[in-house]
């Protein structure tokens, strides 16, 4: 049985994995991807140190550090359950298709979120066919096109002033009066780009996407009317919030009402042996300085565990 | 074993198309590249192609991987 397994290779998982290493556990990383959220964001002005860099190099600076510490990462793992067993835990699931399983004293959970979706007709049918939840992955596809991005905060902000360099046209379908985050990117959006080439639609809730074979358009609703409008778009965004990636754990894991899971200060979840970090737990701030101080502060808690159970 | 034709058709802040040439690189694997963003020619190609527009798509011998799907291109590539 190794002392540790983490669950998850992003900004949480590989700096818990680097102090593992430091610290000469037996242990290894599972993960579906390595990079996550923080590999699918775009432009990063504001990690530590660093005044300028984007998702995919600061994930691939993560990846020198956690080669350098001859760290073990096993990609391509979709974990299915994890259960108290013994004197820790096992984990199950499948790494690119074959079965795996993992015994381990502790586990640290930093496997983050996935995007939500909107859960109206033709979103599913026509998704990669023109509907994204990627604005950084996807967007450079739509040039010179018409796009719409759905959403109300720093990610439909980020994604409209990313999409306005790249997209003949760019409309902004917020269900609310106004947009919730950061106020220069707001500004930016809402003073500068909209007098170029974006136009900012408020109070609207996106009903349908419309597709044959490819997005051709959406229609949605406002409160002045329920006729539902037409727009005429080539892509779609979805930028409406993220999920946590929290569904294979146990029940006795203590959850909030939106799934993230509950830690304390120092990483602890209400089952003793698994700690978790990043934007999987109840932290209400999802940054990346955030998750890679969560995830240090579980890897020492998980070695103060590990140091108990020895005496 | 003949060489195999390998394209890859990427974007620059695609993290999947990152981990896939780096899965190539890794593994001795000769490939093409083309950037969608820049090439409109090979970005057509690309969408008629897989009849979808999500990157990476990946040509091996004719063969098409969309995403970075490691142990299907483990099996084309004959690693």
């Amino acid at each position: 049985m190794r002392d540790l397994i983490i669950i998850g290779a992003s900004a949480a998982g590989v700096p818990a994995g680097v102090y593992a290493s430091r610290r000469k556990l037996d242990f290894k990383i599972l993960s579906g991807d390595f990079g996550g959220e923080m590999a699918r964001s775009g432009e990063i002005e504001n990690w530590p140190g660093v005044v300028h860099t984007t998702g995919v190099e600061l994930a691939g600076k993560f990846r020198e550090q956690a080669k350098a510490n001859n760290i073990a990462i096993d990609e391509g793992v979709t974990v299915t359950e994890l259960r108290r067993e013994d004197d820790g835990f096992v984990v199950r699931g499948k790494n690119n298709g074959t079965e795996i399983e993992e015994r381990a004293r502790t586990v640290i959970v930093t496997t983050g979120v996935h995007p939500r979706e909107l859960d109206i007709p033709g979103e599913k049918a026509l998704r990669t066919k023109g509907v994204s939840y990627c604005t950084v992955c996807d967007g450079p596809l739509f040039d010179g096109k018409t796009v719409a991005t759905i959403g109300g905060g720093n990610s439909a902000l980020e994604s409209a002033i990313m999409l306005s360099e790249i997209a003949e046209k760019v409309y902004v379908i917020n269900k609310n009066p106004q947009f919730q985050g950061d106020t220069t990117l707001i500004e930016k959006v809402t003073e500068q780009l909209t007098q170029k080439n974006v136009e900012v639609i408020y109070n609207a809730m996106t009903q349908k996407i419309l597709g044959d074979g490819f997005v051709s358009g959406l229609e949605y609703t406002t409160e002045d009317s329920d006729e539902p409008q037409k727009l005429e778009v080539d892509g779609i965004f979805v930028h409406i919030g993220m999920i946590p990636n929290s569904d294979f754990l146990p029940d006795d894991v203590e959850r909030n009402e939106y799934g993230n899971v509950k830690v304390d200060m120092i990483g602890k979840t209400s089952v003793p042996g698994l700690f978790a970090a990043g934007d999987v737990t109840s932290m209400p701030y999802q940054q990346l300085a955030i998750a890679a101080g969560q995830g240090v502060a579980a890897l020492l808690t998980a070695v103060d565990y590990l140091n108990k159970l020895k005496t | 074993m003949a060489a195999k034709n390998v394209t890859i058709y990427t974007t620059p802040t695609c993290s999947f198309c990152h981990a896939a040439k780096e899965f190539f690189a890794e593994n001795n694997v000769e490939f093409t590249e083309h950037d969608v963003a820049k090439d409109g020619q090979a970005r057509e190609d690309m969408i008629k192609k897989s009849g979808q527009m999500g990157v990476p798509v990946i040509d091996v011998d004719g063969n098409l991987v969309v995403g970075f799907d490691r142990n299907r291109l483990t099996e084309l590539l004959g690693l």
